[in-house]
């Protein structure tokens, strides 16, 4: 006899089983990039990635100041949790820099989460899930850095490098382009940058033997505008920097993983690109490897590199440059600002690309020197094949990617600096697509943290001279995003959980809230109704094993920690 | 004594990976049969998944999909327990209730290659089998893929 079933009707979207509001009021469809061009003409939002285009990660917000930080207090947390199987399980971490417009927050999290929440009250207002394949080739985490903003719309990528408009009231998908292949080892985790009518957005795979690329998309249409590589074709600008025989600038790396920032007047972004590919085994692709280990001041109109600075030649350490180059002025010059992961705080003139000064920033570097001139010699690194080489700042850098900080009231960059070393052993392997291409093996400091020989810190630099102006020390590296206020306040969380705020001027530790898991995201702050918030991502994993091994049993976590003054 | 891959779903079936309270006390992930996907005129794919009684598992537990795009599945609960089911979709994952002899109806939309898990999140369903994996056969797009010559792959 047939089964008569009983009717379980419809399956039903999971927000609909929670408290989500479904809808958020329509702030963002006045985000026009001319708002964005002016983000810090007003600092009760955070309009793009960085908080503006120069990259500086200052707010002039002062209410919360030096004397009354010691009463910052959680004002909401929201927390996200997992459920079902996804991918990365073990490595996701809360990464991204909440943007705020008029007391909205819109915010991303790992395996293809995006929010829209009260940035009063943190209340849900929608969600979006984009459903990532749990086998999708991932380096370094199932993480994602942030969203962008512009003409009603949030900007997301996803780990299936996939590009996509979400309505900005209701959540719901306007478009989706595809512009990475997951069957090469290709993923997407960077923070979309709008720029004009153009949302820009770089790839993620460097560590599979990808090609990395730029690309730029219509924001009204999802139409592609244009592509850019960051390692050349043969007969292409650059390829004389590549073997000539052979396909070694077909899987050259290169990748864009990190938001560019962007100078108007200059009509240029810049842009931090990734390590060759492999990373470790020079010798199959002898050369300078352009345009690897750079930045690319490209014209957004149509992609074109415009000029470049090579942070690495002929990288053999994994040294990715993708990490931010901050825009300042100083004695009139327009310059920018980078802290390279091979220990060097870099000066450029920005309208050519020209050195102005280099300096370390990190206190062991021994994988060779860059003098005054920018002349980079080589002194350890892996070379003969099955024989170990031991040298610092490890392949995390003296800097990961998590950013620092400018601020135009005291004049200096604040810095989270680590300080772990790696043995490297060069082990060649015959490149195949979607399988790791290091070339090495690679065992950074690992062990317990009472065996490590590891510190870290938060410094200041003075960009007129090179010169360090004061540092924070912590026994663990320093491994996310500082912020810098108007309240003279650089705020900065440190891996074991610990949510901080230091005098800018004088680096003196005022004050901390334990979060419970550790920091390695972008913190942002604004205001809602005249009241200054601070946002902090909190949920440590990612690539735990590059930066700091010693914490690879330290408590995961999934929660947004917002802190006010007590009203 | 390690065994060859061929041999691997014999020895599983010899030992009784692929049933309840046998080798283990649930039953090995993804050990419920393979079904493939059916593609309609309207280019949007189709399938059914059941719950047999008494195994905690789904038939199929590996749902083929020939390409990415829009898939609607027909879910049969023919257990003498309730269940639920949890499928990954772009926009949100769905949830569906299902009582003891009930039916119900999914609609998803996965859009690239790779596999996605699916089950009932509810008790330790997951745990003791009813977890399966969607396939999703094809390639990125033309316009989305490397300009480079063809690679060597595993």
């Amino acid at each position: 006899m047939a089964t008569e079933y009983l009717d379980a009707g419809q399956a039903v979207g999971q927000a609909s089983l929670s408290g989500v509001v479904g809808s958020a009021p329509p702030v963002a469809q006045n985000v026009t990039y001319e708002r964005i061009l002016e983000a810090r003409s007003e600092p009760q939002n955070w309009l793009t990635y960085y908080g503006a285009y120069d990259g500086q990660r200052y707010s002039p917000l002062d209410q919360i100041n030096t004397e009354n930080v010691k009463r910052l207090s959680p004002a909401w947390v929201f927390q996200a949790g997992t459920g079902g199987m996804h991918a990365g399980q073990s490595t996701y971490s809360f990464e991204a820099a909440p943007i705020v417009v008029d007391g909205v927050m819109y915010l991303s999290g790992w395996d293809g989460w995006v929010w829209a929440l009260d940035a009063r009250t943190g209340q849900e207002l929608w969600r979006y899930k984009h459903a990532i394949p749990y086998d999708v080739s991932l380096c370094c985490g199932n993480v994602n850095r942030g969203v962008a903003v512009a003409k009603g719309k949030v900007f997301v990528v996803t780990l299936n490098a996939h590009v996509i408009a979400l309505d900005a009231q209701t959540g719901e998908l306007v478009w989706d382009k595809t512009y990475g292949d997951v069957r090469a080892g290709e993923s997407a985790t960077v923070a979309p940058l709008v720029v004009k009518n153009l949302v820009i957005v770089g790839s993620s795979g460097g560590e599979f033997g990808v090609r990395g690329h730029l690309d730029a998309f219509d924001l009204d249409t999802g139409e592609h505008a244009w592509r850019r590589y960051m390692v050349p074709k043969p007969g292409e600008p650059g390829s004389e920097t590549w073997p000539a025989e052979g396909e070694a600038w077909a899987r050259g790396g290169g990748n864009c993983w990190v938001t560019g920032t962007y100078d108007p007047e200059l009509n240029l972004l810049y842009w931090g690109t990734g390590n060759p590919a492999p990373d470790f085994d020079g010798e199959v692709r002898e050369g300078d490897n352009l345009y690897t280990c750079c930045v690319v001041a490209v014209d957004p109109d149509n992609g074109e590199i415009r000029w470049h600075y090579q942070y690495n030649p002929h990288d053999l350490w994994d040294y990715d440059s993708n990490m931010e180059n901050i825009l300042f002025e100083l004695d009139g010059r327009k310059l920018l600002a980078h802290f390279d992961k091979n220990g060097y705080f870099f000066v450029l003139d920005r309208t050519n690309g020209e050195l102005v000064r280099v300096a370390p920033f990190v206190d062991r570097i021994t994988w060779g020197e860059i003098d005054a001139d920018g002349k980079v010699t080589p002194k350890v690194y892996p070379e003969k094949e099955g024989e170990p080489v031991h040298f610092w700042p490890g392949p995390a850098g003296g800097k990961e990617w998590t950013h620092a900080a400018y601020s135009p009231r005291t004049g200096l960059f604040y810095v989270p600096v680590q300080d772990v070393g790696v043995e490297v052993t060069r082990r060649r392997r015959e490149f195949k697509e979607s399988i790791p291409y290091w070339g090495a093996a690679v065992v950074v400091h690992s062990g317990t943290r009472e065996q490590e020989n590891m510190a870290g810190s938060v410094s200041a630099f003075d960009p007129s001279t090179g010169e360090e102006v004061w540092r924070w020390r912590n026994e663990l590296p320093m491994c996310a995003s500082v912020l810098a206020t108007g309240g003279d306040l650089v705020f900065a969380g440190e891996p074991t959980g610990e949510f901080n705020a230091f005098d800018a001027r004088t680096g003196e530790h005022l004050w901390h809230f334990q979060c419970g898991s550790g920091h390695h995201s972008s913190p942002t702050t604004y205001s809602v109704d005249g009241r200054q918030y601070v946002a902090v991502p909190v949920g440590w994993g990612a690539w735990t094993e590059g930066f700091i091994p010693a914490m690879l049993g330290a408590p995961a976590g999934d929660a947004l920690f917002v802190f006010a003054l007590p009203e | 004594m390690a065994t060859a891959k061929e041999e691997l779903s014999a020895v599983v079936h010899e030992l009784g990976l692929d049933k309840q309270n046998k080798a283990t006390i649930g039953r090995l992930l993804a050990h419920g049969g393979l079904g493939y996907a059916e593609e309609g005129s309207d280019g949007r794919m189709r399938a059914q998944v059941r719950i047999p009684p008494d195994e905690l598992m789904w038939d199929p537990s590996v749902l083929v999909m020939p390409h990415e795009g829009d898939l609607e599945i027909e879910i049969f609960n023919d257990d003498g327990n309730t269940h639920c089911a949890l499928f990954p979709s772009n926009g949100d994952n769905q949830f569906i209730w299902l009582p003891n002899q009930s039916r119900g109806t999914a609609s998803l939309n996965l859009d690239g290659p790779g596999y996605y898990w699916f089950s009932s999140p509810i008790g330790n369903d997951e745990g003791r089998g009813l977890l399966g994996a969607i396939v999703v056969q094809g390639d990125a797009p033309p316009e989305a893929r490397l300009d480079r010559p063809d690679q060597p792959r595993p």
